[in-house]
């Protein structure tokens, strides 16, 4: 145990790609927290998926000791946070763990949205932030015209920013200095009966829900009896440690300390992030603030390819929600695809990262449907109706109004590209607020925007019309009223659940039109014509035809053919496997979230 | 023809077809995918070729599968390039092949190579049949397909061949990009006036690395159209129907009698031995039994299998083999290992036997139908208009050999639901 005068908590906060993962790693060698060999890219993010993509979903936190300049050695805890705005509960969590933050900003790059984001995020939570400027290596780095950016447009003072290289590792020790200069110690009152922060968990196969935590007042130990105040639950504590970054037990952790919490629950619903903890008996009256419910925002149904593997798939949906509880899911039928799962994200990235990790780690073939967001419908008859997925919207009849989540984006983007976001932004239902010059180079933008617009494909087509310079951010402001109808998709005069999509009505019969064209393409030809419709309620806005297929043939079969051809076959009639049959149409899987697709 | 060849191994001798994999050509053509390359320059390579034909030949007869033959199939690649030494390779070939009564002999050949001094005196060593690649009567299309070369070309090789008394089959292909329907009608209008009784149509197929496959995916060329190329099929079935060149296979037109015997043989289960590079071989697991045996296949410094094949697995019934494409290993050592080995079920087989006989015209027994534990699936075609029955045969419909292989798969995967495949 350290003095807290000797202790340092603090986040890196980045926008994503700007080189907060390769940065920590710099700090974790340098304090030679991790041998060399063991020294794997990006040590903190540890799933497969992190590393391939370059992007922290989970919260990790490290504790190294640092001998700083003045020859003394610091406890210095990191706390790496999530990089994507899908998790930015999470990444608020972690910023409540600590006293300070390195606010890195890529030197090329500049100032994007969710450098603007974090470190508002990091002022509301009266952090101490530290610019960093990065990858001054980089032929392409202006770091005088970053300093200019930062200051100007997230008003931090910057003639003290920090100029490092991730990749070779200059300025980290300046860095480092600078956090043992800038950032305080910890306060925090040491007779207090116990608060600890949960700021991240994690679940174990042998000990079940490991908590992260902070400790604010007070200490816990090994053996001590604990209630999380949340949810009223008392329980053991059977270890206290720091993570080096393995997990190493200790005593106990005092106040100020950063480390890990195993109670032997395992139940991940019972640990909750942002949950205060503290003593069972004479503990806190007040929980520490900011505690919320992680809510889902954005649902799709997951259905296996192959009916079999529905028992799978739910034992893999049940293990992943173990280290993440914000994963939700119920059974969902189709007529189309059978039986599969109605799960709720955080956002499309959550969604993306979920289905991968199924398909990879549990062996699973799944088809996804157009994500959806969740629809309040208001009946005629007084009623209120929570709609997660297209097939339970009520007949139009019935539906006296229909709200839809809202969210405030929030979009920076250089001066020529302005014209491309409104356009953008228009045919995305988006009402414009306010827009400002961050710097000559930077106008920041803010628009309403619905959630079901912002996740078809949304960021997709602002990063491909500004050339890939725009960067978003946004926050969810809340429910309004929206003119939306469900518009159905027939195929061979049949509709099918599972293309079904809500949309606002002043939008259905282009959407409609674009999706059957996108639809004749990518379904295959059969040995029948396909007809494919798009209706509202029985109202036809679109009409596509798949021509029935006229000549498939291996014309060419000799003697050394035979074998060859007769593969071809098998692996064509695999390729037929990998769709779903539908009535007697066989329907590839892209065809699920062709919507998502529909470039206006 | 519809008898299944294999079946009789047992008693007598095998009937067995010979095919020769020649593997060079002058100009390799943007659409083809085939084990071939352009002749080394090299003085004494055709002669060394034509020398290790004549080893593997010896090597089969010695293993008793060339004492029936009734055919032999020289293709390549184009044999003709080889020149004299053609003449060398199929007299090396009659030292070891004994031929059935009225056995046919063919040749491939290409427009540039087909020289009528060489052709006279292949004539008299034997051939009887020629296979030659015109492809198109067509200009811009010989030139979008990488041939090298002409219209008049063509015309005169057909000239020379017909000439010397050889039966002369034409391949034409359909479905090129850019291809009409007009050029292409005047394709087979031509290949019909040309007074040839055999024509082969194929439409074309895109292999993956090709020249041409490269172009339409760049977008060079035009990606070609199915239905169009289903059209032309149709219309040349038609005009050759009306000419007296009747289909008898899913890509074969001919006069009465002058089908082709050989490729009948692919069809219809008779076993074949392949030599060269590439060349692929079906036998009865009885005589690769006794190949596994011989002292070359054993030799660990031929190119092969890269091990020693122990012995064929109980419940064989058929064995297909390929050689490796290595041309420089099997000039070396013509005798040794395949590299690809496939064994097959007696009910795989017959699985097999179905499928390729759904390709002719004549289609397949009742009693084959059963074996191969197709009834059920046929009846199924039957329903959705793809095969029809009579007579105790089932054959394709005229809708049917244009979705062959949708008759073809349901045939073949009938055997695997009931777990034979």
């Amino acid at each position: 145990m350290s003095q807290a005068t000797h202790i340092r908590n603090f986040s890196i906060i980045a926008h994503i790609d700007h080189g907060k993962s390769t940065l920590a790693d710099r700090v974790l060698e340098l304090t030679h927290t991790v041998a060399d060999r063991d020294m794997v890219e990006q040590v903190l993010d540890s799933m497969d998926i992190e590393r391939e993509r370059g992007i922290t979903i989970k919260a990790q936190a490290v504790r190294v000791l640092y001998e700083a300049d003045d020859g003394q050695t610091y406890e210095l805890n990191l706390i790496d946070t999530p990089g994507h705005v899908d998790f930015t509960y999470e990444v608020s969590r972690s910023l409540q763990a600590c006293e300070g933050v390195l606010l890195v900003v890529d030197a090329a790059q500049g100032v994007e949205a969710q450098t603007v984001a974090n470190a508002m995020m990091a002022m509301n939570a009266g952090l101490e932030i530290i610019p960093i400027i990065n990858k001054i290596d980089l032929p392409a780095a202006e770091p005088e015209r970053v300093r200019h950016e930062i200051e100007e447009g997230l008003a931090i003072p910057a003639d003290e920013a920090v100029l490092t290289s991730g990749k070779s590792g200059e300025g980290v020790r300046a860095a480092l200095e600078a956090v043992i200069a800038k950032i305080p110690a910890p306060e925090g009152d040491p007779d207090s009966p116990l608060k600890a922060l949960i700021f991240d968990s994690y679940f174990d196969t042998y000990r079940g829900v490991v908590a992260l935590v902070r400790v604010i007042d007070g200490r816990v130990s090994k053996g001590m009896k604990i209630r999380m105040m949340a949810n009223d639950t008392v329980t053991d504590v059977e270890e206290v440690g720091v993570r080096r970054p393995a997990n190493l037990p200790v005593e106990s952790l005092e106040f100020g300390e950063v480390g890990y919490l195993i109670t032997g629950l395992k139940d991940p619903a019972l640990v909750k992030v942002g949950d205060t903890i503290t003593l069972a008996r004479h503990g806190a009256t007040e929980p520490l603030p900011g505690y919320r419910e992680v809510k889902p925002m954005v649902f799709t149904g997951l259905f296996p390819i192959d009916g079999d593997q529905y028992p799978d798939l739910r034992d893999a949906l049940d293990r992943l929600q173990l280290n993440d509880p914000a994963l939700i899911y119920e059974p969902e039928s189709s007529h189309a695809l059978g039986f599969g799962f109605r799960v709720g994200f955080l956002g499309l990235l959550h969604m993306e990262v979920v289905k991968e990790r199924l398909e990879r780690e549990f062996d699973l073939d799944l088809l996804a449907t157009a994500p959806s967001v969740e629809y309040h419908v208001y009946t005629t008859a007084g009623g209120e109706v929570i709609v997660h997925s297209p097939q339970d919207m009520p007949e139009a009849g019935l539906i006296e109004r229909v709200e839809e989540p809202y969210l405030r984006a929030t979009v920076l983007v250089p001066p020529d590209y302005v014209g491309a976001v409104m356009e953008l932004a228009e045919s995305r239902r988006a009402t414009f607020k306010d827009m400002q010059y961050l710097s000559a180079t930077t106008v920041e933008m803010h628009y309403d925007i619905p959630l079901s617009e912002l996740i078809m494909d949304f960021f997709d087509q602002l990063k491909s019309r500004t050339r890939g310079y725009a960067s978003l951010d946004y926050t969810y402001i809340g429910y309004r009223v929206s003119k939306l109808v469900k518009l159905d998709i027939l195929l061979a005069g049949k509709v099918v659940d599972a293309l079904s999509f809500i949309v606002h009505r002043d939008k259905a019969y282009q959407r409609g039109r674009v999706l059957t064209e996108k639809l004749r393409e990518i379904i295959p030809r059969q040995m029948f014509e396909v007809p494919i419709q798009a209706a509202i309620g029985g109202k036809v806005l679109a009409r596509e035809t798949v021509r029935a297929k006229r000549k498939d043939v291996l014309a060419k079969c000799y003697g050394g053919d035979i074998s060859r051809k007769r593969k071809l076959l098998e692996k064509q009639k695999k390729g037929k496997k990998r769709m779903k049959n539908v009535g007697n149409v066989e329907v590839p899987q892209d065809a699920f979230m062709a919507i998502l697709k529909v470039d206006e | 023809m519809s008898r299944r060849g294999d079946i009789g191994a047992s008693g007598g001798p095998l009937t067995a077809s010979l095919y020769v994999h020649v593997p060079f050509c002058v100009l390799k053509c943007a659409y083809c995918d085939f084990h071939s390359a352009p002749l080394a320059r090299e003085p004494g390579v055709a002669d060394h070729f034509a020398w290790a034909v004549g080893e593997g030949a010896a090597h089969w007869a010695a293993l008793g599968t060339l004492d029936d033959v009734p055919s032999i199939y020289i293709g390549g690649g184009t044999p003709t390039t080889l020149g004299p030494a053609l003449t060398s390779l199929i007299d090396a070939l009659r030292r070891s092949v004994r031929l059935a009564p009225g056995a046919e002999v063919t040749v491939e050949t290409n427009p540039d190579t087909t020289d009528p001094a060489l052709i006279s005196q292949l004539v008299h060593s034997g051939v009887n049949r020629f296979s030659l690649g015109v492809q198109s009567f067509d200009a811009g299309i010989l030139r979008t397909l990488g041939r090298c070369h002409s219209v008049a070309s063509a015309e005169q090789s057909i000239e020379t061949l017909l000439a010397c008394g050889a039966r002369v089959s034409l391949d034409l292909i359909c479905g090129v990009p850019g291809q009409s329907l007009e050029s292409w009608n005047d394709s087979v209008d031509r290949a019909v006036a040309s007074g040839v009784g055999h024509v082969s149509v194929y439409p074309l197929t895109l292999e993956e690395g090709t020249a041409l496959a490269e172009a339409v995916r760049s977008g060079t060329l035009e990606h070609p159209d199915d239905d169009l190329a289903a059209e032309m099929m149709e219309c040349a079935s038609a005009r050759f129907a009306a000419e007296g060149l009747q289909r008898y296979e899913v890509a074969s037109y001919a006069r009465a009698g002058e089908e082709s015997r050989h490729n009948s043989g692919y069809w219809t289960g008779r076993p074949y031995v392949g030599i060269g590079p590439s060349a692929a071989s079906m036998l009865p697991a009885e005589v690769f039994g006794a190949a596994i045996d011989c002292e070359a296949w054993s030799d660990p410094g031929v190119a092969g299998i890269g091990r020693t094949l122990e012995s064929v697995p109980p419940g064989t019934g058929r064995v297909r083999f390929v050689r490796s494409a290595d041309t420089i290993a099997f000039l070396r050592k013509p005798v040794g290992p395949p590299e690809d080995v496939e064994y097959l079920t007696p009910a795989q087989a017959a699985a097999e036997d179905a499928m390729l006989g759904l390709r002719l015209a004549e289609g397949i027994t009742d009693d084959l139908a059963a074996e191969a534990g197709g009834t059920e699936a046929l009846r199924d075609l039957r329903a959705r208009g793809l095969v029809e029955h009579r007579e105790g045969r089932w054959r394709v419909t005229a809708n049917g050999w244009l979705l062959g292989n949708e008759v073809f798969q349901a045939v073949w995967f009938a055997g695997a639901r009931r777990g034979l495949v």
